[in-house]
């Protein structure tokens, strides 16, 4: 069994006193584990309150992974005292992992995750709400986390789309074309003469929070008639595909669009918001990557090496589609590790920002603030309960999207003052730590200068 | 094949022509299905499948698929030698007994068991006749053997311990003998086998030791009773669920004092300790100042384990920053503490952790006043914030031997099976050793080497409340933990329940060991009764 004890100095005894039979007893010593370890490193002790958090959670963590039941139940026992679901935000964040780790040892065990689960003093299902239409762009507007993104983006479309009379904008988004209205206001702001909009969606992430109340047509005709209110003309498209097979019947819809309308001079324009991450990467093995003929990417040679992966060819299918400008928004932060251990420091290490950053916005007790943290709690419990496919959170830091994308053939754009003067004017309406960074051709938001979410503009190279 | 006439009847063997001895008859509704057993078989076949229903049962599950994929009948006019040839198969795993000769007296109808049945070996003779050849000969089925063959243990067991009761002390050694000839036809390795096993040993021990020379087993070295302690907490639930039971009560009890002492009544190897420290340093508010005192028999081998055990405790209180001292007080019996030994702190919220240790006091000697008492008015006496005492759910302290016996027997049956049913750790055979050693003591000793003086919850409260104690109910945090620690790491068949503010462990709806906490009553003006020397009101 592991062992996360520091061994102790040699007992006094050792030097000391004689005994009758040292080899008996050394024997026995080492049979027994010294201590059900609780860790006894200096460096425990020494940071604030969070470090203790989480290196408690890292211990709990392999203590579950290598079935030490002991430990686990015992840092399991104290977790439970000092993270109440209810505290400040580094309990509230440590109780949302404490619940993952309880779920996640529920699933390996041989007990019933529900029993275990409603024993635990937090209640069970992480009740995500279905969010109207107005809740919902309620919701995303009172924070920059998505803002950011959107704000950016809409100010390099603008940029790209001048002097095109039709515009295709494929929108891949978390939040349901909660961008699309802003955008729409923009255009019809800046154009006396508007382009045909042409929106495509890929359907409902029906499993990932936010959810949302209507169905996309519904809220395709609601967006139509807010375009027609600004006389925009706009057409609606859901092409039902999912981030799992790496969105390829719409690549597929994308590419015979591509072929009928490549010569009447329309714009592509490829609207990623944190909807990337989702697509399956190098980390997730047995990806079935298909060489039959109906497969969109049988473009790419026959042999696929094995560095290959649903992400790295969607990409390339983008960049085969010769889009006008793809925009890359998403968390910046490595979710990928393999490594429990890993994983979990890393989301620890990122997730304490939305926690911190509530209290500036939503006042305890409140529905909506419920509804934040559920969602938190449900991105927290993906990455450490769950492995495999059922794994779909799984983000990349800017560094490697960007590398991704160079490698798919894309170059950057930078993005213009008038993207940044916009962003910071955004930035203004919400709480004193939110910051603006730009590196290279990139913008970053940050939170108490530590970086949230990147945003990328790319045109082909 | 022979093809049969109408109304069942068969010639003999094709080739030989049947001469002098008539056909056996075959029975007629087998044999239209193809089947050739003779009538006055067909009892025998039909005990036969039953056995073999029986032991594929009981069969494990490797066995079973081979029976399974094997199982072919190739020749269906011999079903009885099939259905035979399948059971000797089953059993070629199991260790095979010896048929001793007077294997005939497990007639197939032996339901009701005599309890006087091990008398009766001459009376079983007679039924010898009634049993055909055939069937003697064929290997019986291990299962239903050992079935009776552990039913009658348990018999005897009670026999022999109503003999030692009654003090018919050669009976009882008769008994012993048989029952360890018993042993040999059952599994001693799991289930009733293993636990009848403990019990006749320790029976033997009392039965035949010179009068008064058994000491309390495992007095004299504390490293293995440390060992196998350490070995009972990781290999079963019931230490881990006392301590974080208990330590919740105090970490709850504790909450807005600057300064706390707990006394642990048997520190071992401080188990219980690192957890709460750990939950102290991390509380809202920061962590109090915590002393420890660690009571502990004297170290027979020049050790000084409490110090040793102290000294690790203060290193982790250390590296997460818990002001902290510890007190070694090393007794070898808990009466033997004096309360100034401790040196309460006026000042200081005071916690007595007790874990398995009051029910060593109820050794009652008529010369003295009952330790128990004595003991309980200091505790009342400290500054005591809160007590948490843990004891085995069951009632060992009767006066009658019979009584005591009985109750052991079907409590630590219940234990043993709960052990079985754990996951396989190296530690599980020191934990039954630390096991039998409470057998050992419940069974084969008395006066004051018997220590293991269980009692249950009931008798507690009345036994508390009587000494100036209240119970504090441990909440709901504390039942939810348990709950949920448990179903999260030890197998179904554990279960946590509340009784009246305190909650108790068990296996199946048996409860095996209950946890409670106790405030003191503030002292009134003593209208009642007389107050002796010692303080304890008579």
């Amino acid at each position: 069994m592991m062992q996360f004890t520091e061994t102790p100095p040699p007992p006094l005894h050792q030097i000391t006193a004689p005994f009758s039979n040292p080899n008996m007893n050394k024997n026995q010593t080492q049979r027994t584990r010294p201590w059900p370890g609780f860790p006894t490193s200096k460096a425990l002790g020494s940071f604030g309150d969070a470090n203790c958090m989480e290196q408690l959670l890292v211990h709990c963590a392999n203590a579950i992974e290598s079935n030490d039941a002991t430990l686990a139940q015992q840092i399991l026992w104290v977790l439970n005292n000092i993270a109440p679901p209810d505290g400040d935000s580094n309990q509230r964040l440590t109780c949302a992992f404490l619940r993952a780790l309880i779920a996640r040892a529920a699933k390996s065990g041989t007990c019933k995750l529900l029993a275990a689960m409603a024993n635990a003093h937090c209640t069970l299902a992480i009740d995500t709400h279905k969010f109207s239409v107005i809740e919902l762009a309620g919701f995303v507007d009172l924070t920059p986390w998505h803002r950011f993104g959107f704000t950016a983006a809409n100010a390099a479309i603008l940029e790209a789309i001048e002097g095109y009379s039709s515009v295709h904008i494929v929108d891949l988004s978390m939040t349901h074309c909660m961008q699309i209205p802003t955008l729409i206001d923009a255009i019809a702001n800046r154009f006396e003469v508007t382009p045909l909009i042409k929106l495509t969606v890929a359907g409902a992430t029906e499993d990932i929070p936010p959810m949302l109340d209507l169905s996309y047509e519904e809220l395709g005709s609601k967006l139509i008639n807010f375009a027609r209110s600004r006389n925009v003309i706009m057409e609606f498209r859901v092409v039902p595909s999912s981030y799992t097979d790496g969105f390829s019947s719409l690549i597929e819809h994308l590419r015979v669009q591509n072929m009928v309308y490549a010569e009447s001079g329309e714009a592509l324009v490829i609207n990623c918001q944190m909807l990337l991450h989702y697509i399956p990467e190098e980390t997730l093995f047995g990806v079935i990557t298909s060489t039959n003929s109906s497969n969109p990417y049988s473009f790419e040679s026959s042999s696929c090496s094995s560095m290959s992966s649903l992400r790295t060819m969607f990409l390339k299918s983008l960049r085969s589609l010769d889009p006008t400008i793809v925009v890359l928004v998403d968390e910046d932060v490595d979710l990928t590790s393999n490594n429990l251990v890993c994983r979990l420091r890393s989301a620890f290490n990122y997730l304490w920002i939305p926690y911190d950053t509530v209290d500036t916005f939503l006042p305890r007790g409140s529905k909506q603030r419920q509804w934040y943290e559920a969602d938190i709690c449900w991105k927290i419990e993906n990455v450490i309960a769950h492995e495999g496919l059922q794994r779909v959170e799984r983000l990349e830091p800017k560094n490697r999207w960007v590398q991704r994308m160079r490698n798919a053939n894309f170059r950057s754009i930078s993005f213009c003052e008038d993207a940044v003067s916009e962003v910071k004017t955004m930035l203004g309406e919400h709480a004193a730590g939110w910051g603006l960074k730009k590196e290279e051709e990139d913008l970053v938001l940050t939170w108490k200068g530590h970086n949230v979410v990147f945003a990328t503009a790319w045109m082909p190279a | 094949m022979v093809p049969y006439d109408s109304d069942g009847l068969a010639g003999s063997a094709p080739s030989s022509s049947s001469s002098i001895t008539k056909p056996p008859q075959i029975d007629g509704l087998l044999a239209g299905a193809g089947y050739k057993v003779p009538s006055s078989e067909l009892r025998h076949v039909a005990q036969r499948l039953e056995r073999l229903e029986t032991a594929m049962l009981n069969s494990a599950s490797h066995q079973l698929s081979l029976l399974a994929s094997d199982a072919v009948l190739y020749n269906p006019s011999d079903l009885s030698t099939w259905v035979d040839s399948l059971l000797s198969e089953l059993n070629q795993s199991q260790p095979l007994p010896s048929l001793p000769s007077d294997l005939s007296d497990l007639v197939p109808n032996s339901t009701a068991l005599d309890s006087s049945w091990g008398m009766e070996h001459s009376l079983s003779q007679q039924q010898n006749q009634n049993i055909s050849q055939h069937q003697q000969n064929q290997l019986m089925v291990v299962t239903a053997l050992e079935e009776d063959s552990a039913i009658r243990l348990v018999h005897m067991l009670m026999t022999c311990a109503e003999s030692v009761q009654r003090g018919e002390l050669a009976l009882a050694a008769s008994l012993i003998e048989n029952m360890q000839g018993l042993l040999t036809r059952v599994n001693t390795g799991c289930g009733i086998g293993k636990v009848a096993g403990y019990f006749i040993n320790a029976l033997s021990r009392r039965i035949f030791a010179p009068a008064g020379s058994i000491s309390g087993v495992g007095s004299c070295y504390t490293y293995e009773n440390e060992l196998l302690y350490h070995h009972y907490y990781e290999a079963c639930p019931y230490l881990k669920f006392a301590h974080f039971t208990a330590n919740q009560a105090i970490l709850e009890a504790f909450e807005g004092h600057d300064c706390v002492h707990v006394v642990d009544f048997n520190l071992m190897h401080g188990l219980q300790w690192p957890a709460l420290i750990q939950a102290l340093a991390l509380r809202p508010g920061g962590p109090p100042l915590l002393r420890l005192t660690g009571i502990g028999p004297p170290s027979s081998d020049g050790r000084d384990s409490l110090r040793e055990i102290g000294l690790r405790l203060a290193d982790l209180a250390r590296s997460v920053n818990v002001r902290f001292a510890f007190r070694g007080v090393a007794a070898a019996r808990l009466e033997d503490v004096k309360p100034w030994m401790l040196q309460v702190n006026p000042k200081e919220a005071v916690a007595v952790n007790s874990i398995m240790q009051l029910h060593k006091l109820l050794a009652s000697d008529p010369t003295r006043n009952p330790a128990i008492d004595i003991v309980l008015n200091w505790i009342r006496n400290l500054n005591l914030k809160i007590m948490t005492a843990v004891e085995q759910e069951a009632d060992h302290n009767q006066s009658g031997f019979l009584d005591r016996f009985t109750e052991a027997l079907y409590y630590y049956s219940t234990m043993f099976d709960s052990l079985e049913a754990c996951a396989h750790h190296p530690e599980k055979v020191l934990a039954e050793m630390y096991i039998q050693r409470e057998i050992c003591n419940v069974v084969s000793c008395e006066g004051s080497a018997r220590v293991e003086r269980h009692e249950p919850l009931a008798k507690w409260r009345t036994r508390l409340t009587g000494a100036g104690f209240r119970p504090l109910h441990l909440g709901s945090n504390a039942f939810k933990q348990a709950s949920m620690l448990l179903t999260l790491f030890s197998s179904e068949g554990y279960s946590v329940e509340e009784n009246e503010g305190c909650l108790t462990l068990g296996w199946h709806s048996r409860p095996l060991i209950a946890a409670s906490a106790w405030q003191a009553v503030p002292d009134v003006e003593p209208a009642l009764g007389v107050i002796d020397n010692n303080g304890v009101v008579l």
